[in-house]
Parts: structure tokens; sequence; C-alpha cells
């Protein structure tokens, strides 16, 4: 694997740090890694700031090249990464600064039951979510869409699985990122491999860190926001992690071939060559955010279909209609997608290309995009943790736009691999220890819950505290799992 | 560090640790002696697949202009991928025509997979271009691939 960084890291403040751009030739800007002390030791056992740094050398990159403070490894840009280009000035989109898992995401819906009317049937619920979500290799969606309708899903987002399946609620689609729906997107551009891998996925969770998570709020930061997304100490909330399955990689895949040469046509030089890319104005980069913006929308429908499926098993279990659980969608965010949105840039309004891999939209109170409901609080930001321990719902601050391109972290960050997870398990049982932190846990892979052990991921508090203290994100409550199915 | 090879190498693959994903290690003497354990290690990250009968002819060629024995192989990998996730179809004879630096064909025949008698431990999102590479070795050629978890 790779080895550590050597490079230099010069600190800013409290929670940034800069690498300059004369560290290396081709960098246009600096790079800058949110992160505090405790955190930047860790940072530097891998490559990822090198990778930051690699970033910096885009064509047409704006500002600095930035890492969020979940940085680790990936591929071409680190996870954690987000970096503006100007198409304008020759700025270039990259399928690195999106990943395989196109409009990977997280939602979280909210209900008025508390622990305590869960807990004496938390066992049934897991079961029954278990049994009605659709979650591991090869299992197929509750709706097997034909092709025509599958280019009218990725053409129109979630509201299409609302309005012409019944599968949510109208008010679903206005707290959902980009209201479930990159416009333009392009469904004719993406490839029969990518649909024969996606058509029976529609609504299903996958595996690996994908979850579905019944969750307590057992700690509330902010009332006045927490109040405003309908959470409150001890009620029980639904996180949702899953993106676009099979025709997302597809997508992807199709694209990093087609780019492979790209770059030299364009005379674009990189120090990695999977920071392959295209000019955003070039018909090579149109053909990419096409055919993304298509799987992005399948992300979408797919996260919508589960949210069904998650609110008929309350139905099941409580008996009584979701409508009168209230349970309501808090927000849906994308932390794997590229975008056009405008930052001020010098004193001048500018379109950028933002590029977010692992790492999520944080929109700061008054910005325009942001629902009624959210204008006067900010953007819910949704952070997964891990199964054990909590995961963390923050709001978006006037430093995102300022600082970070409108963006946030997205998770706790992985600190153990795969195989070092699954040898710290010998001898023990990781579905006992979760039972023992009050989780009942189901998973359908033979090595899911010893890879997803919550020991292999950094306490994400120490991610949202430094951009809490940063001004980016702060924290509005704390949810802590009580049960958990993954594929 | 490669060990030393006192005889001829034996094929071989090794499943190694990669952060969030899981990475490839595959030896041989030669390079179409590679294809064999590259195709098993895919499948070991998978899972136990067991095929099934239903057997149904498989056939690979890919030709690059530069030479790029690797990314011939991820390309090949990349298929067997597609082929279980749109089929749920595993490799269950692999017969090597060529694979040098420019060219790659495999031939063979594939069989469903018998999801009653096989074990699933995870979804593979892609075969990575990340540290793609084949080397030579004393005794031989490794071949690196990491997958996307």
């Amino acid at each position: 694997m790779s080895e550590k960084y050597t490079g230099p890291l010069e600190r800013i403040d409290a929670n940034r740090w800069r690498i300059p751009k004369s560290y290396k030739p081709g960098m246009h800007v600096d790079g800058v890694i949110y992160a505090d002390d405790a955190l930047v030791a860790a940072i530097k056992e891998d490559k990822s700031p090198e990778q930051v740094a690699n970033v910096a050398c885009l064509p047409g990159i704006v500002k600095y090249s930035l890492a969020m403070p979940d940085i680790h490894w990936g591929y071409g840009f680190c996870i954690g990464g987000v970096a503006a280009t100007d198409p304008l000035q020759g700025g270039v989109i990259s399928p690195g600064g999106v990943g395989y898992d196109i409009n990977c995401g997280v939602r979280l819906i909210r209900t008025n039951l508390t622990a305590e009317d869960v807990r004496p049937r938390i066992r049934q619920l897991v079961d029954r979510l278990f049994a009605n979500v659709p979650c591991g290799v090869g299992k197929g969606g509750i709706i097997k869409f034909k092709k025509n309708e599958l280019a009218t899903l990725m053409e129109e987002g979630s509201r299409y699985v609302v309005r012409k399946h019944g599968l949510g609620w109208e008010s679903d689609i206005e707290v959902t990122e980009a209201h479930g729906c990159i416009a333009n997107a392009q469904p004719d551009l993406v490839s029969d491999t990518a649909l024969e891998r996606g058509k029976d996925q529609c609504g299903t969770l996958g595996s690996g860190n994908h979850f579905m998570e019944v969750q307590v709020v057992d700690q509330v930061d902010d009332e006045k926001v927490a109040a405003a997304m309908g959470l409150e100490e001890g009620l029980v909330a639904v996180m949702i992690h899953s993106g676009s399955r099979g025709l997302g990689y597809q997508v992807c895949e199709d694209n990093l071939k087609d780019l492979r040469d790209t770059p030299r046509k364009y005379g674009i030089e990189l120090p990695d060559k999977q920071l392959v890319c295209a000019p955003v104005h070039s018909n090579e980069g149109q053909r990419y955010i096409g055919a993304m913006g298509a799987a992005a929308n399948f992300a979408w429908c797919n996260r919508q279909i589960m949210t069904h499926l998650a609110r008929q098993t309350f139905a099941e279990v409580f008996e009584s209609p979701a409508e009168r659980l209230g349970m309501h969608l808090v927000y849906d965010v994308a932390h794997n997608i590229a975008k056009m949105e405008p930052y001020d840039v010098d004193g001048k309004q500018v379109e950028l290309c933002v590029h977010r891999k692992g790492a999520t939209r944080a929109f700061p109170p008054g910005h325009p995009e942001l629902p009624e409901r959210y204008r006067h609080v900010g953007q819910p930001v949704l952070v997964p943790g891990d199964m054990g321990r909590y995961s963390y719902v923050l709001c978006g601050q006037p430093g995102s736009m300022s600082d970070t391109f409108g963006s946030s972290c997205h998770g706790a960050g992985r600190r153990m691999s795969r195989g070092a997870a699954v040898r710290a398990s010998k001898g023990r049982s990781i579905l006992k220890e979760l039972l023992d932190r009050g989780v009942i846990a189901r998973a359908r892979g033979r090595t899911g819950l010893e890879e997803e052990q919550p020991d292999a991921y950094k306490d994400v508090i120490s991610v949202v505290n430094v951009l809490d203290a940063a001004g980016i994100s702060k924290k509005v409550a704390r949810l802590k799992p009580i049960g958990v199915i993954k594929g | 560090m490669p060990r030393a090879i006192t005889g001829p190498m034996t094929s071989s693959f090794e499943i190694f640790d990669h952060t969030a994903d899981a990475g490839i290690r595959i030896r041989a003497a030669t390079l179409p002696e590679l294809i064999q354990p590259a195709t098993d290690g895919l499948y070991t990250c998978i899972g136990e697949l067991v095929g099934s009968g239903n057997t149904a002819p498989f056939r690979f060629e890919r030709t690059e202009a530069a030479p790029d024995a690797a990314t011939l192989l991820r390309d090949y990998l990349q298929e067997l991928l597609v082929l279980f996730e749109t089929r749920t179809r595993r490799l269950s004879r692999v017969q090597v025509g060529e694979f040098t630096s420019t060219r790659i064909a495999v031939a063979g025949e594939s069989q469903v997979v018998d999801e009653t008698r096989s074990v699933y431990y995870r979804e593979v999102k892609a075969v990575t271009y990340h540290e793609l590479a084949i080397r030579e070795i004393p005794g031989g050629y490794e071949a690196t691939v990491i997958v996307d978890i």
C-alpha cells in the first residue's frame, strides 16, 4: 500500500494546513487540508496529502485543492477531496473527483417515535427491515425497471418514483439535494452494460459500507436548528447510506476508459493518470457530465425507494401509517458528485465545477437553493460515523461558502483496512459486541460486520469538531445507532 | 520484495490489505499464466462462487496500440465482474490464447453461480487502475490489481 507523506504541511491555523504550490511542479494553487493537530499525524500515514497536491495541478482549478478532515487515500482524488475548476479558464472535470459510486449519499428520516417506543420491538424492526430492504450481493429491487422507464427515471430523478409509482411523499422532493434531480442529465449516454448492471438494483442497499440504520437522537447541540429539522433528544430516526449501485459504477468505468487518451488530446499533463479529465466545455467533458447526471438521478431514486420501504416497515411493525409516525425526510445529501455552482472569485460571481469526492455540500443560512424550511438555519449535513458509536447531523455555515466551496466532511474515515479488521475480529463476535452496545445488527455478507466494525473507523467526533471550529458546518445533533442492516 | 525463486514459479494469487478496498497480487512464470490466478483472485474478493452447470462459451479479446499488459489484464477482470453482476456467471474453464503487452485473448466457459451453495463476502464495484502494474520479477511476473469495494 501507499507509503507515508513526507512533503510539507504548513500550519495555517488550528484547523487548517497548507501544502504550498511550490511543493511540486505543475501545482497551480496551494493544497489546504482541514485537520487539527491530532488528526494531522494520522493523515501523514498515507499519501493522501500527495493526492491533494496532485489535484492542485488540474487545469482551471480555483483558489486551492481542498481536503476535509476525513481525508484518506483514494483514486486520483483523495477521499474527502474538494476541488473547483473554472470552465471558462479551461477548467476540467475529472471522474476521479466523483468516484465510482456516483451520488453515493445519505438521507435521514425522522420519526415521532421515542427510544422507549422502539426498543421493545427493535429486534422485530431490524428483522423486518432486513427482510424488506434488498441488500447484499445479487439482491434485486422490488421493481424491475424496463429500459425505457430507466431512461425516464434517470432524466427526472426521485420525483419520478414518487409521482409515477407512489414510492414516497411529494414533500420528500423539496428536502432532497437538487430536488433529487440533476438537470440536463443524458440517459442516452449511459451504456447498455451500465443499464444491465443497474436495471434490477434501483431500491437496493448494496454492501460494503452501505447501511440502513435505526438511530436515537441522544444529544442535541443546537436546539433551534434541530427543531427546524424535526429532531429532538430521544426521538428515533432512520439513516440510509447508498448510491448509484452497479449503474453508477459502470458509468464511471465507461468514462474512465473513454477518457484515457483525452488529457493528451488537450495537452493536459497529469502527475497521476488516475486524474484523467477533460475540459468541462469539451465534447468529452459534456458526455461525462451528462452520464454522471443520469447516474446521480438513479441514485436519488434508489434512496427514495428505500425510504418508502423503511416507512412501510415501520408502519408494519408499529401498526400505524408512516404519516402518523411522522416519518418525514429531514434531508438527502450527495457526497460523491460534481456540480456547477456559483461562487465569488476575486469579487466576481463565477460558475464553477465543484468536485466533491467523499465530501458533502453544506450551504449556509440564506442560500437560495435551500428549501424554505432550512433557509434560516442552513442546510442539514449528514455525517455517518460507525455502527457502534454515533453519527452526526450538522448544518452549513457561512465559512463553507468563503472557504470550502460550500463543502463539509462526509464520514469518519477508515483507520483499519478490511483485512486488518477481519483479522482483529478473530475470536470475537462483532454481532455480540454490537448487542452489548445496544445495537441489533443484521448483515448478509459473510465478512460484512467484521470489515465494518466500529474499530475500523475513526471517531467521527474528531472530524466534525474541526469543521465546527472552522466555521464550515456546526454540530446540530448526535445520533446513536440501535439497529443496523448491511449487505 | 520478491522471494528468491529456485525453480519454475508456481502460479499464485494473494489478497492483500488496501484500506477501504482489496488488492490482488498475482505471480506466475509467464504473462499468460497470470490469467487463471487473476481470475481466481477476483472471484475470491467476491466470495466462494460455486458454478452449477448451464455452461456457456466465453470469449474476451482486446488489443492495445501501445504496450500495456496491465490495462489489458484489468479490462479482462472487469469483463468477468460484469459477467457476474449481469448474468450471475463465473468462469469454470479458462483457456488463454494470447497475453502479451499489446493483446489479450481468453476463451473458456462460464457457469451460472449456484447461490444456494455459494457464499458472498462483498460487492466489488470495479477493477480499478489504482496501483495497476505488471512487472518482471525473478522467475516470472507479478501483477497488482486493486478492486473497489
